[in-house]
């Protein structure tokens, strides 16, 4: 009689109860998985961002008032020889849509000169470059974007924004971006959105040049921390007081704002941790309470201390790979095929199956069963082999 | 006629296998826990758009705007206004029509202890607004015309930690302090997450030479349809909006949100399904004897039946009320408040999450279906137990 022989047996026996278990351990299961992809493309996405090392200054009412054009000659004052910033980017928020659609684009205006330097992770060609230096009306954006309204490159669009004055602009594609951090987001040239709002507002000419954030690219962390701080006390005590964020902090707030889904996920990973274990444990005591006599001859008939330890254990290892293999194949086979796409706004385009959570889930469904099978099998190693047989079950 | 079992046999039951029982429970309570924190959300946001709901009530925007954030309705549009034929009036005989500007202050939030901030609306406003928004009542004091005051809404008060006597750094450059003077309820409704002001003081500190919106509110009886359409025609042009459609079109982003977390309660409440069948089966098939014992004292299949229903029910409930208790512990210590930016507005709506009696009733109404459907199957094989093989089971 082998050990797997065993193992094998003891599965098969209450195959009911084996079936709702792994069931009731597949259920949370899935779900676990694709909390923790979600997370784990966050972390991703915020390291990501720390890569590019940009810094955010807004105006420090609110990111919706408008900060001067000139802000960026002064930032870019405080350090004339570029050893701490590569370049400054103002950007003005558009707020454009397709017309007759409701969904509002992440769209900004972007100083055209600095921008492919600030947005190097918009890996843009010197092709590409050229195309954006050329044509006013160029344009670059997400795949994310591309994909929901079929544009690509060279295609000329149309949208209109849902900001004072509502501008109808032209825009030709240079270039779909397929960093996914840059997904959701909109560029254009920010001199084709002055030369515009001049033409709608006459004599509003400081108005239409004015920025709602500039974008530092930093050479380093700790320059970034250091230009934090002397940007906000550069602007302090003036009318057009500065915050200064780093990317990530920046986008928390959105990340809030859009009632924190990062957040929903991480809770019910744990809450799914807790009922996975509870479910285990469950059928590990069930288990163990309904065979006590079983173990006990086993025992008689010279099985080792170790070996019943082992068998016990193993069942609730194997019960516990079953269950998280039926939850996280289907989950990350039905992800990976078909990512789910539109979850609001955020930072993220697409729930999409990380390899990082896969394994993250079966080590945590390995670790749970362990737990789970530590018990028994401790309690059937203590076993008085006499007083078991005795016992009526 | 047989006699049904007594509910202390079931209740009793329970107990005799004190960890399978806990276990089950805790499972259950797990997912009671989240499905009432998620109907309290659902709820508070109910709540909170239905107060919005006065047909009556017409937001006027520019047409091309989403929402009164990025609305410019000049003064001369404005006051084309009112010529409308079917706007109240008050007892003065004052149209009510109230011109109000909206911007936005960025505030810390409490429940993160300030690490990330919120768009707070601030709108300024004339007192023709409280007669407009007629559930808008001022708890104390309000804002002054000749200085800069203003007063907060309650939901805003709590969330962003604003008191009576704190200054708010307002203005295009922030730096216009104004003074709250008191707090206002909205009945709960999204004006509560707002900070009002004086509209000309307000115009003055953003620099602003025209209005955001015009709220307006119909005589009863009257088509808002009707002026709908006039304020879109050819003489005024602007986009009107009845107050409830408004609000819960912003309500969008957070309908995403509930869909995500339902779609969540509901794959694990069928778990929860799984896990009581498999422990009422145990329990079934650890009673064999027992239950062949009860149909040989005169206890019909049915009653065998009933009673694991009973006994699954029990287990449930009991789960129910722990999960109940730690999700009413989890507002009370770790927080129950929630703010999410409405869709159009880029301004926050702020919450109170409340677990009410009806969604207590309602949650334990739903883990006793949890722990029916559970216990069915085990149930019927109990009560078609064969009695002599049973009675022959060691």
């Amino acid at each position: 009689m082998t050990t797997r022989y065993v193992l094998w047996q003891n599965l098969l026996r209450n195959p009911l109860r084996t079936i709702l278990t792994a069931v009731a351990f597949a259920l949370p299961m899935a779900i676990f998985v694709a909390a923790i992809s979600l997370v784990s493309a966050l972390i991703e996405m915020g390291k990501a961002n720390e890569r590019q090392l940009r810094l955010a200054v807004h105006h420090k009412t609110t990111i919706v008032n408008l900060l001067p054009e000139a802000v960026r000659r002064r930032v870019e004052g405080l350090d004339p020889q570029h050893q701490r910033l590569t370049a400054v980017c103002g950007m003005r928020w558009f707020g454009g849509k397709v017309p007759d659609t409701q969904n509002t684009l992440t769209s900004l205006a972007a100083d055209p000169d600095t921008f492919p330097l600030v947005y190097s992770d918009a890996d843009m060609t010197p092709d590409e470059t050229a195309a954006w230096n050329r044509d006013r009306r160029a344009c670059v954006l997400g795949f994310a974007i591309a994909e929901r309204y079929r544009w690509k490159s060279g295609d000329r669009i149309v949208l209109v924004s849902t900001v004072p004055p509502y501008l109808q602009l032209e825009f030709y594609v240079a270039k779909v971006m397929t960093a996914k951090t840059q997904a959701n987001y909109f560029y254009f040239r920010r001199d084709y959105l002055t030369e515009s709002l001049k033409e709608a507002l006459p004599g509003l000419a400081d108005a239409a040049s004015r920025c709602n954030i500039f974008w530092i690219k930093c050479n380093s962390a700790a320059d970034l921390h250091s230009l934090q701080g002397e940007i906000d006390a550069l602007f302090a005590n003036t009318p057009d007081e500065t915050k200064s964020e780093d990317e990530n902090a920046f986008g928390a707030n959105f990340t809030q704002a859009a009632g924190d889904i990062p957040g929903l996920m991480r809770a019910m990973a744990m809450v799914v941790v807790f009922v996975i274990a509870l479910v285990a444990g469950n059928t590990m005591m069930m288990s163990f309470r309904e065979r006590t006599r079983e173990l006990a001859v086993f025992k008689a008939i010279g099985f080792q201390s170790r070996r019943v330890f082992f068998i016990v254990l193993a069942e609730s290892l194997l019960l516990a790979l079953l269950g998280s293999l039926l939850g996280v194949v289907p989950v990350s086979a039905l992800l990976w095929f078909f990512p789910v796409r539109g979850l609001g706004f955020g930072p993220i385009s697409a729930l999409e199956i990380s390899p990082f959570a896969v394994i993250g889930s079966l080590a945590m469904a390995m670790m749970i069963g362990l737990a789970a099978g530590l018990w028994p099998a401790y309690q059937a190693v203590r076993l008085r082999t006499v007083d078991a047989l005795r016992r009526v079950a | 006629m047989t006699m049904a079992l007594p509910l202390s046999y079931n209740w009793r039951n329970l107990f005799v296998r004190k960890t399978t029982t806990l276990l089950t429970v805790l499972v259950i309570a797990a997912v009671a826990g989240v499905l009432t924190w998620m109907w309290g959300f659902a709820g508070a946001l109910r709540r909170s758009l239905a107060v919005a709901g006065d047909p009556h009530t017409l937001i006027i925007i520019k047409n091309g705007a989403t929402s009164e954030s990025n609305s410019a309705v000049s003064i001369e549009d404005y006051n084309k206004l009112s010529q409308l034929s079917d706007i109240a009036h008050d007892a003065a005989g004052e149209i009510l029509q109230s011109p109000e500007m909206m911007v936005q202050v960025s505030l810390p939030r409490v429940r993160d202890q300030g690490r990330t901030f919120a768009n707070v609306a601030v709108r300024g406003v004339t007192f023709a607004a409280f007669k407009v928004h007629r559930n808008v009542r001022p708890l104390g004091a309000v804002f002054g015309t000749g200085v800069p005051e203003v007063i907060v809404g309650q939901a805003a008060a709590q969330q962003f930690d604003i008191k009576i006597g704190d200054t708010l750094s307002l203005g295009y450059g922030g730096d216009r302090g104004y003074k709250v003077v008191g707090l206002f309820s909205a009945d709960g409704g999204p004006l509560e997450s707002e900070i009002w002001g004086y509209l000309p003081a307000l115009m003055n500190s953003y620099n602003r030479t025209m209005y955001s919106s015009a709220n307006l509110l119909l005589t009863p009886g009257t088509d808002p349809q009707h002026t709908v359409e006039q304020i879109k025609g050819p003489a005024i042009q602007l986009t009107a909006i009845p107050e409830p459609e408004y609000w819960q079109s912003q309500a969008a982003f957070i309908r995403v949100y509930l869909r995500i977390a339902y779609a969540l309660v509901g794959i694990m409440g069928v778990a929860a399904i799984f896990s009581i069948a498999n422990t009422m089966f145990s329990s079934v098939a650890g009673r064999t004897r027992e239950i062949a014992m009860l149909r040989t004292i005169g206890f019909g299949g049915r009653q065998i039946l009933l009673g694991f229903l009973i006994e699954a029910v029990f287990l449930a409930l009991m789960g129910g009320a722990l999960g109940c208790l730690g999700c009413a512990a989890w507002l009370r210590f770790v927080g129950s408040t929630k703010d999410m930016f409405g869709a159009t507005t880029f301004t926050t709506l702020a919450f109170q999450i409340r677990l009410t009696p009806m969604i207590i009733a309602g949650a334990l109404l739903a883990v006793s279906a949890v722990g029916m459907l559970g216990a069915l199957f085990p149930a019927r094989r109990a009560a078609r137990v064969q009695v002599v093989a049973a009675l022959r089971e060691p």
